[in-house]
């Protein structure tokens, strides 16, 4: 078999995926979106085929049979969820979804410093890394620290 | 620091390429006034690094017709596919991207495997039609939108893609040794009990649809089985999602 042309294609297999990475992180159409991921499937897709043809046996074009399958699947879901999308905001536009993502948290200063306090008080070593609560706090599920302010009030 | 400088000297000419195809996309991603003269400097910094990746990272074949097809089915696909991600309207980013769908499928071709061919144009004609119509009926109510307009992150997204082409260039160039010589052969050779599986003998039988039928319905059949599974469900699963009219009509 021809060791040329196995490397050639992963040459423009490498090309294509990264060609559909860029699209899919720099379009903002949600339909571009989506045909940069097939975009990046059939740099996967190639691949594997040349392999298939490299080693001469059938384990590679089997794989990328499945993969045109899944490719479909996502295609059906995504056209639907787009068009659901779309009928709440009138537009491709995928930025409008971002307020979907958690609102960067805030450090609290005074919350860490209590916690230290709580754990120093306890005896126990101070746990790092402190992580910082993301997004907004339960208001009915007190922190730890809270929790022995209210009991040493209660005494 | 002297290594690594030497090392940079010894792959210049793939990380030029590497780097001009980053500066073409950068130029050529949608943006509010994309003049003339940006849109002939990212098409020259293009093609210049094709050009360059073409010489340096690709191994020359030694069958004629082949490497011209190749050549031919490569640089289609590729140039089309960077024209759907950097088309500014998304009928004709559809439309490039169907025909870098051809472009891979004729690579399909070259690499014994025509059954696939075939039915990737087959998926991806009706993939491509039900999109064309999507974007007709959805993106195109008033004419061009503001946000096929501005690509977000240009410059960030051109510079990662640079890297990770790069990574996956130079590490094809470790595989194939110093000299640069043809060394597929560093590829892993399939395992013996592998090999001794093999349905086929040459390349006639890898091309045939029959023996192909027997890899997926002999070794796979179960996971064809599941892939149809999941098609159903993502079949009902997009009827789910889609909104309804009053009523219950789609």
């Amino acid at each position: 078999m021809t060791t040329a042309l196995l490397d050639n294609c992963l040459v423009v297999g490498a090309i294509l995926f990264v060609l559909g990475a860029v699209g899919f992180l720099t379009r903002r159409n949600l339909i571009l979106v989506m045909l940069s991921s097939e975009l990046m499937l059939h740099g996967v897709s190639l691949n594997l085929v040349a392999f298939s043809g490299f080693h001469e046996n059938l384990r590679g074009q089997s794989f990328t049979v499945f993969i045109l399958a899944i490719a479909a699947c996502e295609a059906g879901i995504g056209l639907a969820l787009t068009l659901a999308l779309y009928r709440r905001r009138k537009t491709l536009d995928i930025d409008v979804w971002s307020d979907l993502a958690e609102v960067a948290p805030r450090r609290d200063e005074a919350a860490e410093a209590a916690a230290v306090a709580y754990e120093a008080d306890r005896g126990e070593e101070p746990a790092f890394p402190r992580l910082t609560p993301a997004g907004a706090v339960p208001k009915d599920v007190p922190r730890p620290y809270e929790v022995q302010a209210r009991e040493s009030a209660d005494v | 620091m002297q290594p690594f400088a030497d090392w940079l000297l010894s792959h210049a000419a793939p990380l030029v390429g590497v780097t001009l195809g980053a500066v073409a996309l950068w130029l050529a991603l949608p943006r509010p006034r994309m003049g003339a003269a940006r849109i002939a400097l990212a098409a020259v910094a293009g093609l210049a690094s094709l050009g360059i990746l073409s010489v340096t990272s690709l191994v020359p074949m030694e069958d004629p017709s082949q490497a011209g097809l190749f050549y031919l089915f490569a640089g289609v696909a590729v140039v089309s596919g960077a024209l759907t991600v950097t088309n500014h309207d998304p009928v004709y980013a559809a439309l490039w991207f169907a025909i870098a769908t051809l472009g891979v499928c004729g690579l399909f071709l070259l690499n014994f495997a025509p059954f696939l061919a075939a039915a990737t144009v087959i998926v991806y004609a009706g993939a491509i039609i039900v999109t064309f119509l999507f974007i007709l009926m959805l993106a195109q109510q008033n004419g061009a939108a503001f946000y096929d307009r501005y690509a977000s992150r240009p410059l960030a997204t051109s510079i990662a893609a640079g890297l990770v082409l790069a990574t996956l260039l130079l590490s094809l160039h470790a595989w194939r040794g110093a000299d640069d010589s043809v060394a597929s052969v560093r590829f892993l050779p399939p395992p013996e009990a592998l090999a001794e599986q093999t349905l086929s003998g040459g390349e006639e039988q890898l091309s045939s649809m029959r023996s192909l039928g027997r890899s997926l319905f002999g070794d796979y059949l179960f996971a064809v089985e599941l892939a149809g599974t999941a098609l159903l469900i993502a079949a009902i699963g997009a009827i789910a999602i889609a909104p309804r009219r009053q009523g219950g009509a789609l």
